[in-house]
């Protein structure tokens, strides 16, 4: 609410204008801002993998969709360490992307933190570098595939330098789909390439039911989206502009197909009319009372699908150009730093390894977040609870073993889901922006924020 | 001169307290210690920051790492990229909202309830003040709900048959904005028609009658007696709402956060993202200096003019 | 006569209409609030009062009892001092007429116009700098003092109306200029100090963009801040929602019936008075 103005000083207003003017030039004619030497994140050697015997409280700071997710591997690691507590603080998705860097900044900086966009923080020097923990734990043996993405060089560039995350969790994504609505449109198989599915999504169509549910507010248009990228080739190059390396350029020929065929899907009403106004919740919601047929999303949401469809849910793979295309997904470790101003990197360091190691620990991690743990390759894979989350899983081994793994574009850069992404597809899906003009705004938009 | 002028009058009151006079002299200065601490916290938290934003637009900084000096670039990509440039046209287009139709309705309302002055007009005009009481994120989640897909105006269209107008109005390109304007008119309107109304009611009644006399309809009287006799009020009113459209934020960003696409993307909503998401601190300052001349670049002159008139 | 009438029903109608049209989004939220838990409530369905423990429900999802503590305890940190300080920089400046007394009048008038949004970003670096990030007073002495501009030009404006023969015949008499501000001018400004700090606790109870900022913890934000947050966290239950944001709207509309006549005199004086 707005100060009300008084007018009865108004004649004064004009004056002001000048007094105004005069303290700007005084106070600005200091030095400036920020800190005057870069941050450096040399690690400082001496981590200890043994747990303080005082009682302690980690602070972590996840999304909201998350929290419910952890609260069984804190209780389970507060029973085994009855010393260690935890602290929980969670924030929306996209709340989160906007926060989680200046919270890590605050000296009051929680313990370990849920965060995607592990390159930009660890180039602003936020983050713990995690190779003495690394060393101390035997994590440099796991297989390298999984903690690549977290890895940052010195310029910003994922996919080498030390590694500054461990995931909760390593996510895969496809398509759930409804059961029932499957069986009416008479779909008795999982779709095998992108035709099919198309086909798939006509007839739905015809019959009167939404074919897909996606959430076009807060960017939830950017899985169809990336799917289709995905299978449209380019992936290495694709990679390579994800990890910031120096000329890399979304503008591939991947880029633009997918965004001819997500509009396409747009204008053929496969996308719900109303959706850049469906926020992830509602999506959620709306997908679970039975409006869509499909729902491009990851296998986080298994557990909770399973629960409030009450087993109605299917899962399958993107299909690719041909029946014999290796299967592409999106794939990213739910990513967990500790920031560099934590007060307890060694027990942070110690709870993320015994995520990775405890048969315990590696079971709940199956069953609240459907993602394969991840840990030295010599684990056995727990079992999975539902038939939901075992086709989940199965569907992120088989990415896995065929390379298939690329991580969101959204992940590219700190502001490109807000600054250029989901405003894009939002424009796009409603015919106000072309293609072409689509991939090129995500370019500019990525080369103005890593100042190319 | 004029201060020997004035001596006539005043001479006498010296009489009577000189010595009083010079000590208060002595004084004046230590008057500032009652000024003191206001002038402080005005000084550390309200110019210190209008300075800093200042210097920071000049710098190219993300907030953490070296900050580049890079002039007025950042002032430049304010008006030579469209996607900053668009946001200040939509604070514009919200004064349409928030100021032209809040304010006429506002006159309409409160010339058409001047008369009324029962116990029951009295309590039904104190509930217009509720939407400047209530937080504004509360009104735009009540809001949001209104405008949803299910939501009570398009379940109120679909009843009346006029579904086809029924429609996503937040989600929607070419309604988003409006949809976001129409909830700055809800909370200025109540407050524009009080403020109106009490103006009103201390018009001298005589030049009513006397209107009347010259035979004046009510659509010359209105002009000719109402509208001048609230022009002070009127002021206000247009003001105020037209800084509230400028520095929209609470609204806009809990209702849209500047989407569809950039539907409504507005300067407050801009600065915040710049700052604290795409950690351009810069950028974010520039929009921010850019707003505050804005604002003063529209009322200065409403107030000169509403003045000369 | 008749004229008259027919002007009278008009202006009952237009009054009427106004009522609704201002309480219509509350309706609507009440209706949505008793809808049943967990479901997508639809735009008209008659409030089904057997639903009425979503309110306790959200009592305890939204932590109301600790995000109104910290409300409070925010108001407590802002609004004493707030008042303080603006009742004595304007009597410096209306009554004790010191040297250069305009000039500050003028600086802090030019506060009025100042958006907050202009100074959030340089604030938060401030703040962070203060190491005051995430604890309230990283939003109470920024409000402290973005609170000066109205608080002064509104506590000026009350002095200079009261008459100057109080402030001599006193002098006269010997009191010393504390004196003159406790027992002379601080008894008669009652009834303004009363109308600035009913607004000044409910501007500090709905801030919003400061509370977004600079604390990341909801429950040591103000009330508006944490309604943002309770959006976020509660977002797929709309009817859940709406009972919270109904409960967190609640204490103002409290604070304004008890308040009414000080806040509607401050407001409608407020802004046409100076």
């Amino acid at each position: 609410m707005s100060l009300p103005l008084m007018t009865g000083a108004r004649r004064r207003v004009r004056r002001l204008a000048l007094a105004g003017v005069g303290v700007t030039l005084v106070t600005s004619a200091c030095s400036a801002p920020g800190p005057g030497t870069t941050t450096s994140s040399v690690p400082s050697g001496n981590v200890s993998t043994a747990l303080p015997t005082e009682k302690t409280t980690v602070a972590l700071y996840l999304e909201s969709n998350f929290a419910g997710q952890m609260t069984p591997l804190t209780e389970a690691f507060t029973r085994k360490y009855p010393n260690i507590t935890f602290s929980v603080k969670s924030d929306e998705f996209a709340n989160l992307l906007q926060n989680a860097q200046k919270v890590m900044a605050s000296p009051e900086a929680p313990d370990i933190v849920r965060y995607p966009q592990v390159a930009a923080a660890a180039k602003n020097g936020l983050l713990t570098n995690l190779d003495p923990y690394a060393k101390a734990y035997g994590w440099d043996t796991w297989p390298s595939t999984l903690l690549d993405q977290m890895t940052v060089n010195t310029k910003g560039v994922r996919g080498s330098g030390p590694l500054y995350g461990l995931g909760i969790g390593y996510g895969s994504t496809g398509v759930y789909y409804n059961k029932t609505l499957a069986k009416r449109i008479g779909m008795t198989q999982p779709p095998k390439t992108i035709d099919e599915f198309e086909s798939l999504m006509a007839k739905a169509k015809k019959q009167g039911i939404q074919p897909i549910m996606q959430s076009g507010k807060d960017a939830g248009l950017a899985f169809p989206y990336q799917a289709l990228q995905n299978q449209f080739g380019n992936t290495d190059e694709l990679k390579k502009w994800l990890y910031n390396e120096p000329g890399a350029t979304f503008d591939l020929p991947s880029s633009l197909k997918a965004a001819e065929v997500l509009r396409k899907w747009a204008r053929a009403e496969y996308l719900p009319s109303d959706v850049n106004a469906i926020d992830y919740p509602t999506m959620m919601g709306r997908f679970a009372k039975g409006e869509g047929l499909f729902m491009f999303n990851g296998d986080w949401e298994a557990s909770n699908l399973q629960k409030n469809t009450k087993g109605n849910t299917g899962f399958f793979l993107v299909p690719g150009t041909s029946a014999s295309a290796p299967h592409y997904a999106m794939a990213a470790p739910s990513s967990f730093v500790i920031p560099k101003n934590a007060k307890h990197a060694d027990v942070a360091a110690f709870f993320l390894n015994w995520v990775h190691t405890a048969p315990e620990a590696r079971r709940l991690v199956v069953e609240t977040t459907g993602s394969s743990p991840g840990g030295p390759s010599g684990l056995a894979l727990p079992k999975a609870g539902s038939e939901l989350q075992r086709q989940t899983l199965a569907g992120a081994q088989e990415v896995a073993s065929e390379n298939g793994a690329v991580d969101f574009v959204a992940n590219a850069t700190a502001g490109i889901l807000a600054g250029a992404l989901s405003p894009g597809l939002q424009e796009l899906a409603t015919g106000r922006m072309s293609p072409r003009d689509f991939v090129d705004s995500v370019q500019e938009a990525y080369e103005s924020e890593l100042g190319r | 001169m004029s201060r020997r002028s004035g001596t006539v009058s005043g001479s006498r009151r010296r009489d009577r307290s000189l010595s009083a006079g010079a000590r208060r002299r002595r004084r004046e200065w230590t008057g500032w210690l009652y000024l003191a601490p206001a002038m402080v916290f005005y000084g550390l938290f309200v110019l210190q920051p209008l300075g800093r934003s200042v210097q920071y637009s000049l710098y190219d900084w993300n907030g953490i790492g070296v900050a580049r000096f890079v002039g007025m670039d950042n002032y430049i990509k304010i008006f030579d990229e469209p996607d900053r440039l668009t946001t200040l046209v939509h604070a514009f287009e919200l004064m349409l909202f928030y100021t032209v139709l809040s304010v006429v309705l506002a006159l309409a309302a409160a010339t058409l309830t001047r008369r009324l002055s029962s116990g029951a007009a009295h309590a039904a005009r104190t509930v217009l003040f509720l939407p400047q009481v209530v937080p504004l994120v509360g009104a735009a989640i009540a809001w949001s709900w209104l405008y949803s897909s299910d939501g009570v105006i398009n379940e109120t269209l679909r009843g009346v048959g006029l579904g086809q107008l029924a429609r996503p109005w937040l989600g929607d390109f070419d309604t988003a904005l409006p949809a976001v304007g129409f909830v700055g008119t809800w909370v200025m309107l109540g407050f524009c028609m009080l403020l109106l109304s009490t103006g009103m009611a201390k018009i001298d009644p005589a030049l009513y009658d006397a209107a009347r006399v010259d035979g004046a309809g009510p659509v010359a009287e209105f002009f000719a007696v109402t509208l001048p006799g609230v022009r002070r009020e009127l002021t206000v009113c247009v003001t105020l709402t037209m800084i509230a459209a400028l520095a929209s934020f609470d609204v806009v960003y809990v209702m849209t956060s500047g989407g569809p696409g950039r539907a409504t993307a507005v300067p407050g909503v801009e600065i915040y993202q710049l700052a604290f998401t795409q950690a351009k601190v810069g950028a974010a300052s520039a929009m921010g200096v850019v707003l505050m001349v804005l604002v003063l670049a529209v009322i200065l002159p409403i107030q000169r003019l509403m003045r000369e008139r | 006569m008749k004229a008259r009438k027919a002007e009278l029903m008009v202006g009952r109608a237009v009054l009427a209409f106004m009522v609704v049209f201002t309480l219509a989004p509350f309706v609507a939220l009440v209706s949505a609030a008793l809808q049943e838990a967990g479901s997508n409530p639809t735009g008209l369905a008659w409030p089904d009062l057997r639903n009425i423990g979503n309110f306790k429900t959200a009592f305890q999802v939204a932590h109301l009892p600790e995000l109104t503590l910290s409300s409070v305890l925010l108001v407590l940190m802002v609004v004493p001092a707030a008042l303080v300080m603006a009742s004595l920089a304007g009597y410096a400046i209306a009554v004790r007429r010191v040297p250069l007394g305009g000039i500050a009048f003028v600086v802090l008038l030019a506060g009025l116009t100042i958006p907050f949004e202009s100074l959030i970003t340089p604030l938060y670096y401030q703040m962070r700098d203060y190491g005051l990030l995430n604890t309230r007073w990283a939003i109470a002495l920024p409000l402290i003092a973005l609170f000066m501009p109205f608080g002064v030009v509104w506590m000026r404006a009350h002095f200079q109306g009261v008459p100057r023969e109080l402030t001599e015949a006193a002098e006269v008499d010997g009191a010393s200029s504390w004196r003159l501000l406790w027992s002379v001018h601080l008894p008669l400004a009652r009834p303004a100090l009363t109308s600035l700090a009913v607004l000044f606790s409910l501007w500090t109870w709905n801030q919003f963009i400061l509370a977004l900022v600079m604390v990341e913890d909801p429950l040591r934000r103000t009330m508006a801040g944490a309604l943002g947050a309770f959006r976020g966290q509660y977002g797929p239950d709309l009817v859940l929602m709406s009972a919270g944001s109904l409960l967190i709207m609640l204490p103002t509309i409290l604070v304004f019936v008890a308040f009414q006549k000080h806040f509607a005199a401050a407001l409608l004086q407020g802004s046409v008075k100076g």
